[in-house]
């Protein structure tokens, strides 16, 4: 059982890591705009 | 008990902290109201049009709506789900814009001035995101302790660590991620309106306090569900506020196909100028592949404009001088000298775009769950009171707390928030997996309600192509021997047809092509000439009179979409009363619709009076569907209760639309209302359900009869029998396919 008391820590640094990693993201922009970006490549340069 | 609930919430404190740094009061102080233009209407009151950022919800939208009625001289006040966009008309002797707008302000939302540049607003999307991971592992934690009602207790030691790193994980999930629901709660609650967020907000604070107070004494609490409650409702608000973004940019889409410059004829010669600068009188040259720069009459030459804009019919039309001609619509052929009548905001198109974003701005209705939420509300704190009052007369204060919280926390309304996300979602998918894509769950529960149709001619019930619908094989073969080389419409249907028959093309010579007359040139060495014929035809002949073996007529015409019959019939079927809306001639329209299987046609209809018709039928009860594709559908698809535009159809069409046909057919439309009423049924039923479940539970809690395992159980089963529900909604629909 002494197992969790690492695991439990570990888990939660890594859920943290993944936390700070979308809000980075989030924060960057990347999810402002879902909808554009897929279709960006067919439009016509101006 | 009420007391601990305030207590619980923390409101007060959270709030005096909270506005320390909201910077909302400073952010208004600097918006500049003057500059926003007041009308004064005839009867002395004041008019103005301002946008609201930050309406997360229908009910942030509705409660915005009825503060502002309740405000002393407010006279009449819409906000635009879709566009954030607020009509204010109010006595100026009473209030003024400014005030308005603080008391907007005070409710939490962002008023600014229209045309100011907003933020996107990423605070929901960060919110869920913090909300999902926190849920897993709390969810993870809770499960581990949940077990050991079955398999024997976990050693205490790792049961209390279990418990308190969920207390510290469920901390930020209740302060910071369920905060939108506090504030809409409390926003409301002061202005004496009450929706959905109310028994959100307390279910939430209950469940946090009760969750510290047992980790605290060392008990299990429900922190799991707390946690989900809270991502899967963030995640319902995001997926929302995300299909409402484009809306807004519909209106300047529309007016972007007016050109920036224009060739102005002064004094014998051609200057080119900015569009701003032209005035009534001026006159301009448009050649051919140009965009008319303003409305106006041709003064010298002749053309083929194609008017799809302003009609919605592919055919390009022929005006020569005296003819009226408008801004954004496409000189297709030919050259024209146009003497300007009207620019900029005068123009048809600029008057549409305002009237697209008019049709926009309607009264949002209260969900369902919103209509519920009042009474859910009060019906749990008055059986709290009564549990409270009953326990403590005959048992005493324990046992009187006890089973109050025991109330409070099982009369959680998880299952009722969720039912209508849940479902709507479902449908949303359903919906989508058979070409009918639609922007937000407000428009399916609309959808579901439909009950008349007016269904665009061009390009909706029919391609909305030119097609040869008769013609003989030779006239066929010179016809596109003579067109081979055109990119005129007329040309396209031609030399389609003539590789379908597997005519091989001939060689023509001299070609010669004469705008809005048609093309002459050399084919076998003989001299042949394809001109306008009578209506829908062109004529094949041969001016000298020589051998006439291929001269003919070729009939062309826009065919019906092979499953327009189809789904015509199946929306009878659903109880739908469809219409064929056209600006086209009433017998082109009536053969089409003989075709399609629809007995109501409107015939020469232009964009205002399909947005009347709509109007019309939604003032007899009716809740109106429309379908079409063209520029000029915008403001017939922002005035129905859902507009439906073709994915294939013009930019500003799609953007207005509430749905969106991904496939090249109307059948969708079918499968989507289909889907819609699946995911009203169930959103219903799981209604029913929860209310059901809250009515025996919390009865049971008041007696005493709940403990912590059967809470335990009870509560995600509450949860589970709606995610259930909304997992029915797509084998519902498949049962109709």
């Amino acid at each position: 059982m002494q197992g969790i008391l690492i695991l439990l820590p570990a888990v939660l640094i890594i859920g943290a890591v993944f936390a700070w990693l979308f809000l980075a993201a989030v924060k960057d922009g990347q999810f402002d705009d879902l909808d554009d970006p897929p279709t960006r490549m067919l439009q016509d340069d101006e | 008990m009420a007391a601990a609930i305030i207590r619980g919430a923390g409101l007060e404190r959270y709030y005096v902290e909270r506005s320390e740094f909201a910077p909302r009061p400073v952010a208004d102080a600097r918006l500049d109201w003057s500059a926003v233009s007041v009308t004064t209407t005839p009867d002395g009151q004041c008019e103005a049009k301002l946008v609201v950022d930050g309406l997360r919800c229908a009910s942030c939208v509705w409660v915005t709506e009825r503060v502002l009625e309740r405000t002393p001289g407010v006279a009449r006040a819409t906000v635009s789900y879709a566009t954030g966009r607020t009509a204010l008309r109010w006595n100026p002797a009473q209030t003024d814009l400014p005030a308005l707008a603080r008391r907007i302000a005070a409710l939490g939302y962002h008023p600014r001035p229209l045309g100011e540049e907003r933020a996107p607003d990423r605070g929901l999307m960060r919110r869920m995101g913090v909300a999902a991971i926190a849920t897993l592992a709390i969810m993870g934690l809770y499960e581990g302790l949940y077990a050991g009602w079955w398999y024997g207790a976990i050693d205490p030691r790792y049961a209390a660590l279990f418990r308190w790193t969920s207390l510290v994980l469920a901390t930020p999930v209740t302060f910071w991620c369920a905060e939108p629901f506090f504030t809409g709660a409390w926003n409301a609650l002061r202005h004496r309106v009450l929706h959905m967020d109310l028994p959100i907000a307390l279910g939430v604070a209950i469940l946090y306090v009760h969750g510290l107070v047992e980790t605290l004494r060392g008990v299990d609490s429900y922190l799991d569900s707390l946690a989900m409650l809270v991502a899967l409702l963030l995640v319902g608000r995001v997926l929302e506020s995300r299909s409402r973004r484009r809306a807004t940019e519909a209106a300047s889409a529309l007016v972007g196909t007016v050109p920036h410059i224009a060739r102005r004829l002064r004094d014998g010669h051609i200057e080119r100028v900015p569009v701003s600068e032209l005035r009534p009188g001026d006159q301009i040259d448009v050649g051919a592949g140009e965009e008319l720069a303003a409305d106006g009459r041709v003064v010298e030459g002749s053309g083929q404009v194609r008017m799809a804009l302003i009609t919605g019919e592919a055919a390009p039309v022929l005006v020569g001088p005296g003819e009226a001609v408008v801004a954004g619509t496409l000189l297709a052929d030919g050259a024209i000298t146009v003497l300007v009548e009207a620019t900029g905001q005068e123009t048809v198109v600029h008057r549409m775009a305002a009237e697209l974003l008019a049709a926009q701005d309607r009264g949002m209705a209260p969900t369902s769950a919103d209509r519920i939420a009042p009474w859910f509300t009060a019906a749990t704190l008055v059986v709290a009171v009564a549990t409270f009052l009953g326990w403590w007369l005959t048992r005493g204060t324990d046992i009187a707390v006890a089973r109050t919280v025991a109330v409070l926390v099982v009369a959680c309304p998880c299952a009722l928030a969720l039912s209508q996300p849940l479902a709507a979602a479902a449908g949303l998918g359903a919906a989508a997996r058979r070409g009918l894509l639609l922007r937000s769950a407000d428009a399916l529960l609309r959808l579901a309600q439909i009950d008349e149709a007016g269904l665009d001619k061009t390009g909706t019930v029919t391609a909305g192509a030119l097609t040869v619908t008769h013609a003989d094989d030779a006239t066929l073969r010179i016809a596109a021997g003579l067109e081979r080389y055109s990119t005129h419409p007329i040309a396209n249907a031609i030399t389609a047809e003539a590789s379908r028959r597997g005519i091989p093309l001939p060689q023509a010579s001299e070609v010669r092509e004469t705008a809005g007359h048609g093309i002459a040139g050399v084919v076998d060495g003989v001299r042949w000439e394809l001109v306008s014929g009578e209506a829908g035809a062109v004529r094949v002949r041969a001016p000298h009179g020589e051998s006439a073996a291929g001269a003919g007529l070729i009939r062309l015409g826009d065919v019906i979409r092979p499953d327009a019959r189809t789904a015509v019939a199946a929306l009878r079927g659903l109880g739908i009363h469809a219409t064929l809306l056209t600006g086209d001639h009433e017998s082109v329209a009536n053969a089409i619709a003989r075709e399609a299987g629809i007995d109501a046609v409107a015939a020469r209809v232009d964009p205002a009076t399909k947005a009347a018709w709509i109007r019309d039928r939604q003032a007899e009860g009716r809740v109106v569907l429309f379908a079409g594709d063209g520029l000029n559908d915008g403001p017939a698809l922002a005035s129905a209760d859902v507009g439906i535009a073709m994915a294939s159809g013009a930019a500003s069409s799609v953007l207005v639309a509430d749905g969106i046909l991904a496939t090249q057919s109307i059948a969708p439309i079918v499968a989507g209302i289909r889907a819609a009423r699946a995911a009203q049924r169930m959103v219903h039923r799981s209604q029913l359900q929860s209310i059901a479940y809250n009515v025996v539970s919390v009865g049971a809690a008041a007696a005493g009869l709940v403990n912590p395992l059967v809470a335990a159980v009870l509560m995600p089963v509450s949860s589970a029998v709606v995610i259930w529900n909304a997992a029915r909604v797509e084998r519902l629909v498949r049962k109709d396919d």
